[in-house]
């Protein structure tokens, strides 16, 4: 079931350079959501633009999700302005959602603008007791939100400055992969493209499973409008409908790497 | 306050929503009163399945956004066993939006429709379609063109026929004057606008195909100016479309000579939008002693 619900603002905060969280008061939306899921956003009432702002839950607990984003054009401007109490208009929860967790040791990989869906799956795999890696790159240390906790799996990789883990994602990736030979791993990650398309790509060569929530641009959030296009790995056949190209909002936003061409990473 | 008839089909509303901007209707059901609308005109459906164009398909604009979605579409056959189901059960009127890029095509998915289990109450014919190299789009320029294929197809159904127009064209009224000629029962106008937009730091276009349909608030006038060309030059019903937001936006369309209008990028923002503004729309007529909105229709009154 979707809904579209006025939730309240309960909190909004700012937990890293240009980076927020805003905690919203939605009983409906919040009962139903699953790590991976996303939320599709009017910014304002009256607002002038047509789009509304998917982005992905980080959280969701009794009455209320969360959203982490990165303060990048108009729609996110306005978003870190929401003051508490603020109403503000959403629908979801749309998409679909990680699952087969179970049969692998995940490695959880978020990057920049792609946390809130990585944190999200992080924290139900340790409410399930399922034991995980978790990394997080940022160029920059005032980036990270987190502390670098490799005790409990948790690194922190910066290209930038030293912190946690010097260089990107994929260096922690391979620090952590030379430790562990036996296990089957299985890789679940979002973030920046040029990223992701890093991650598909050493999956692919290294067989390691691997599932990416990618972001579209996206208009309705729902199948209506067809806009937030992934191309898949196949030919395009004649008269076929959406066997080369998928939706995000319905066939997504979470696909597996070798459903995906990596074009997807070019826009 | 509202009631319409159109070729023995009532309007309930006199808002509908646009093909391409509610899917086939169940996708919103969820979150929209689909039964509350005065129709509803379905995404354009082939004769065969479409993939469409490749991404990027849309990008936003001021007031607006660029699409070229190149009909996608699971194909007339699909649309039977899959779609219509769901659209038998809806208590408003549903219209098929047909595309195709030969006169043929356009027949055999209308046959093909005429011969299905089904209660929708007509057609919307795109002959308009700028997304694609054969969308249609050579019918919707050719005046002599939509008069054949209009005629062709009203011999085929006796259901609503509406030919949708193109402000693309250098005197929409003779399209317009076609249709009407060929039969149709109503024209729908507008459909987008050819637009582009450029990625300045990539300096490629910011949809795949360069160009794409302009839609949204920033081409309603342009929708406005073509529904009075059009009204002033036939008879028949006009459907408007172009922009429109609010209960406002829905009388200034009235005023300049339409009969019913169709909500398009805006349901993206509010799938219930056609619904939302339904009771401002009853206040406004309250307010200006109006017993029926069509009785605004071409009203609009020129400066001396």
């Amino acid at each position: 079931m979707i809904y579209n619900e006025i939730a309240t603002v309960v909190s909004n905060c700012q937990i890293a350079d240009n980076i927020y969280q805003a905690y919203l008061y939605s009983p409906k939306i919040s009962k139903e959501s699953k790590p991976g899921q996303f939320i599709n956003i009017l910014p304002m009432e009256n607002w002038i633009n047509v789009m509304r702002r998917p982005m992905s839950i980080a959280s969701q607990e009794k009455d209320k999700i969360s959203i982490i984003y990165k303060v990048f054009g108009e729609g996110t401007k306005i978003m870190s302005q929401w003051s508490e109490n603020d109403k503000v208009d959403i629908t979801g929860p749309l998409g679909n959602f990680w699952k087969d967790f179970n049969t692998y040791h995940p490695i959880l990989i978020g990057g920049g603008v792609g946390i809130a869906p990585i944190i999200n799956l992080h924290n139900m795999l340790l409410s399930m007791k399922i034991e995980h890696h978790l990394i997080m790159g940022a160029r920059k240390k005032e980036e990270h939100f987190m502390d670098h906790d490799p005790q409990n799996n948790i690194f922190l990789s910066t290209d930038l400055d030293e912190y946690g883990i010097k260089g990107n994602v994929l260096i922690a990736l391979e620090k952590i992969l030379k430790k562990r030979n036996t296990d089957k791993h299985k890789i679940f990650t979002c973030g920046p493209p040029g990223m992701m398309n890093a991650i598909a790509n050493y999956s692919l060569i290294n067989e390691i499973e691997c599932d990416l929530a990618l972001e579209t641009i996206m208009a309705c959030g729902v199948g209506i409008c067809q806009g937030c296009t992934v191309t898949l790995n196949k030919d395009i056949k004649n008269d076929s409908y959406r066997e080369k190209y998928a939706l995000a909002c319905l066939d997504g936003p979470v696909f597996n790497v070798k459903d995906i061409d990596n074009v997807c990473f070019n826009h | 306050m509202f009631a319409l008839t159109i070729n023995n089909i009532i309007f309930k509303s006199p808002i509908l929503v646009a093909s391409g901007t509610y899917g086939y209707g169940h996708e919103v059901s969820d979150i929209a009163k689909v039964d509350e609308l005065g129709g509803i005109v379905t995404k354009s459906v082939t004769l065969k399945p479409r993939e469409g164009n490749p991404p990027p398909r849309i990008a936003e604009t001021s007031s607006g956004m660029l699409n070229s979605i190149g009909l996608a579409n699971l194909g007339v056959e699909q649309f039977c066993k899959e779609k219509i189901p769901y659209l038998k059960q809806l208590k408003t009127n549903v219209i098929i939006n047909i595309a195709g890029s030969t006169f043929q095509e356009y027949i055999d998915t209308i046959e093909l429709l005429e011969s299905c289990e089904s209660n929708h109450v007509g057609y919307e014919i795109n002959i308009s379609c700028p997304n694609v190299k054969k969308g249609g789009m050579e019918f919707g320029v050719n005046s002599e063109m939509t008069e054949k294929l209009t005629s062709n197809i009203r011999k085929i159904t006796n259901k609503l026929l509406i030919m949708k127009l193109s402000p693309n064209v250098t005197c929409i009224q003779d399209i317009a004057k076609a249709a009407e000629n060929g039969g149709a029962d109503a024209v729908s106008a507008i459909n987008t606008v050819v637009g582009m937009g450029i990625n300045i730091n990539t300096r490629k276009p910011k949809l795949y195909t360069a160009m794409g349909g302009l839609s949204g608030p920033a081409i309603k006038p342009i929708a406005i100016a073509n529904v009075h060309k059009v009204y002033n030059e036939i008879s028949i019903p006009i459907i408007g479309i172009g922009g429109i937001t609010c209960a406002q936006d829905v009388v200034e369309f009235v005023l300049a000579g339409a009969d019913l209008v169709q909500i398009g990028t805006y349901n993206y923002t509010n799938p219930n939008i056609g619904i939302d503004i339904l009771a401002d729309l009853e206040n406004f007529c309250k307010e200006n002693n109006i017993d029926n909105l069509s009785e605004l229709k071409g009203k609009v009154s020129y400066h001396e």
